[in-house]
């Protein structure tokens, strides 16, 4: 694998205990660091199964993952370390502050004293919430959540962040925050595989994509290049070209 | 460490916050121990000082009866209520719950069992070539003494059995008495020896001794000694539904899915929640032992006496703490809503109490139930906490009990973790 490549998954596939269907069927993809790579598909493609194999919270049943020049099966821990997860789910303590958050995150992944506390206070100015940093995460709106949701993926820098729909039901403001802010995390070197249904964010956001449905990748590459290619005006033509317009459950 | 401590940290803050739980697991054993403590004062003492209602109609006036009667006494189980009932009466009064015994000695029963040892001596002594005819020449002399007992229709088989013997006994100690003196008198009249009274006394005597040879040899199981310990156990048992409810907020929420993609690995994160919910067990158990020792005296209650031996309280409350947090965390990794969780914990520790004798002692429930007893953590925990107020228990007799609580918490912890091993892979 080239040094400049993220992640490499060669064959993965995975089929659940007691499903006929594979969930992800043999597919084969690699990330360049240094990306944001947009993994798009419709409900039930098999976008976060392929996520959660990538995290190491799923094992797949065949196939292979390298992370980091790491083997996925045998370094998990390692990958751990260097991996943030920012899940769909507002995946905070909602009695907790978001300090207090923040600061059980960044334990957890062996930060801590002076070093913890100004990496909390900085991401929180960052994303606007470095006043409420003693507030309970109850009391927060859904953007806030949305917000503190990211920072405690990315406390740790992490050199691989994956983001399953991190601005899902939030106001524009909130999203152009949340993506003026992997932008910059991006910047840093980290690279970034994000999953979302809205085409014009990822259009935006993503420098490489690809379109899975069934559990297979449909297709892969730059977005404005599989745009072209396909004949189509934007990426959410893209997207309804491949995959159809049969409603998914 | 750092994940531990900071695990503990962040679940000790989440628990301090919820004011409910906060409830659930302090004020409610607390009440449950006053209320229930007070509520079972008198029954406790029935069960121990029980009278229980006795008519004695005694037409004899002699001896017989009134050794009957000092048995009786001397048992300090009856009220016994000397009556003049007829027979029909005595069934009538007994039938109609006035009574649960009723005793009819007839009249000169004392007499008869003279003349009937009088005779029986006179012709052995005869036989033998000492002394006359027999004494008594009385016609009644072959027939029995009929003592009447009645017995209301719901006396226990046993207890009737227990009645009969002492009954029994209290006759025949006379007989032997009689028989002894009139043989004696026989043979002073026959040989001419010098007048002895024969011995009166027991040839044998029983001594009841208590197995507990401390000073506190006098304590017994009282409505404190009993709801204290039972109930602050069952508050322990009882943070299953708050902890099984956090794990399946922090799985529902996505935060256990997050941390299963952090460094470190779930037995840390279960240690975390295990040390959080220990000390809030072992915080409940001193604080409800505080309640039994210093409030409730001041309602009218016996003051809960806990011995000297703190290592071993240590060691059962801990175990028992281990015993819950396992079964919690079994209950939170098996059960997919905090609805299932908090229904399934609370039914199950409920029956989990009965059971294991919290509600009431095991010895007052029935045989097919006690054996059940056996089955529940709750009851090892309490026989334990019983052996060490009541019986002076040292670490040693409370160690097979201990030893049962960590299975039981290592086997609930076991089924977790493979539980949430093969769900989540």
């Amino acid at each position: 694998m080239p040094a400049e490549t993220a992640i490499e998954v060669v064959r993965l596939y995975k089929q659940y205990k007691g499903s006929g269907e594979a969930a992800v069927n043999h597919i084969s993809f690699s990330i360049p660091s240094g990306s944001i790579f947009g993994l798009l598909g419709p409900n039930g493609a098999g976008k976060t199964t392929t996520i959660s194999m990538l995290c190491g919270l799923l094992a797949p049943t065949s196939g292979t993952a390298t992370i980091l020049g790491l083997k996925l099966k045998d370094n998990l821990k390692l990958i751990k370390q260097q991996i943030g997860v920012v899940p769909q789910e507002i995946a905070l303590y909602p009695t907790l502050t978001a300090y207090e958050n923040l600061r059980y995150i960044g334990n957890m992944y062996g930060l801590k004293g002076q070093n913890l506390k100004e990496e909390i206070m900085r991401h929180l100015e960052i994303v606007g919430l470095s006043a409420h940093a003693d507030a309970r995460v109850e009391t927060f709106s859904g953007g806030m959540k949305r917000r503190i949701n990211l920072v405690a993926g990315i406390l740790h820098n992490p050199k691989i962040l994956f983001l399953d729909e991190p601005t899902v039901g939030v106001d524009v403001q909130s999203r152009n925050l949340i993506t003026e802010h992997l932008h910059l995390i991006n910047k840093r070197g980290c690279t970034i595989i994000y999953t979302s249904h809205l085409m014009e964010e990822a259009e935006k956001l993503c420098t490489d994509i690809a379109v899975i449905d069934n559990g297979a990748i449909i297709a892969m590459g730059k977005p404005q290049q599989l745009i072209e290619d396909h004949h189509t005006n934007n990426l959410e033509q893209l997207f309804l070209k491949l995959t159809g317009k049969t409603l998914r459950d | 460490m750092l994940r531990l401590l900071a695990t503990i940290r962040k679940e000790l803050i989440i628990l301090v916050r919820d004011k409910g739980g906060l409830a659930v697991m302090f004020l409610m054993p607390m009440m449950l121990i006053t209320i229930m403590a007070l509520i079972q004062d008198a029954p406790f003492k029935d069960y121990q000082e029980m009278k229980i209602p006795l008519a004695l109609v005694n037409h004899d006036k002699g001896k017989l009866g009134k050794s009957i009667e000092a048995g009786l006494r001397e048992s300090k189980i009856f009220a016994i209520n000397s009556k003049d009932f007829s027979e029909q009466e005595l069934k009538q009064k007994v039938k109609g719950g006035d009574y649960e015994i009723g005793i009819l000695i007839p009249e000169q029963a004392t007499q008869r069992l003279e003349d009937r040892v009088n005779d029986f001596v006179g012709k052995k002594l005869s036989a033998v070539g000492m002394g006359g005819a027999a004494l008594s020449l009385n016609d009644k002399v072959d027939s029995a003494i009929d003592l009447k007992v009645v017995f209301a229709p719901t006396t226990k088989k046993s207890f009737k059995a227990s009645i009969m013997g002492s009954l029994k006994q209290s006759a025949s100690k006379l007989e032997t008495q009689t028989l002894l003196a009139v043989f004696s008198q026989q043979l002073n009249r026959d040989t001419g020896a010098k007048k002895e009274q024969p011995p009166m006394a027991d040839f044998i005597e029983f001594k009841e001794l208590n197995a507990i040879e401390t000073p506190k040899e006098a304590l017994q199981l009282n409505s404190v000694q009993h709801n204290v310990p039972a109930w602050t156990i069952f508050g322990m048992f009882f943070i299953v539904i708050s902890l099984a409810g956090s794990i399946i907020k922090e799985r529902e929420s996505g935060s256990y899915t997050r941390l299963l993609t952090m460094p470190g690995n779930y037995l840390t994160i279960m240690a975390g929640k295990i040390s959080s919910y220990l000390l809030v067990c072992l915080i409940q158990c001193v604080l409800m032992l505080l309640v039994g020792i210093y409030l409730l005296p001041h309602l009218g209650l016996p003051r809960l006496i806990i011995g000297n031996n703190i290592p071993a309280i240590g060691i059962i409350a801990a175990s028992a703490g281990l015993a819950a947090t396992g079964y919690g965390i079994m209950v939170g990794s098996l059960f997919t809503s905090q609805q299932q969780s908090s229904t399934f914990g609370a039914v199950s520790v409920v029956i989990l109490a009965a059971l294991g004798g919290i509600w009431v002692p095991v010895y007052v429930m029935p045989e097919a139930i006690r054996m059940f007893a056996g089955f529940s953590p709750l009851y090892w925990a309490l026989t334990a906490f019983h052996k060490i107020f009541l019986g002076d228990g040292d670490i040693k007799s409370i160690l097979p009990y201990a030893a049962k609580l960590v299975a039981f918490f290592v086997a609930t912890v076991g089924i977790s973790f493979f539980y949430n091993k093969t769900h989540t892979r």
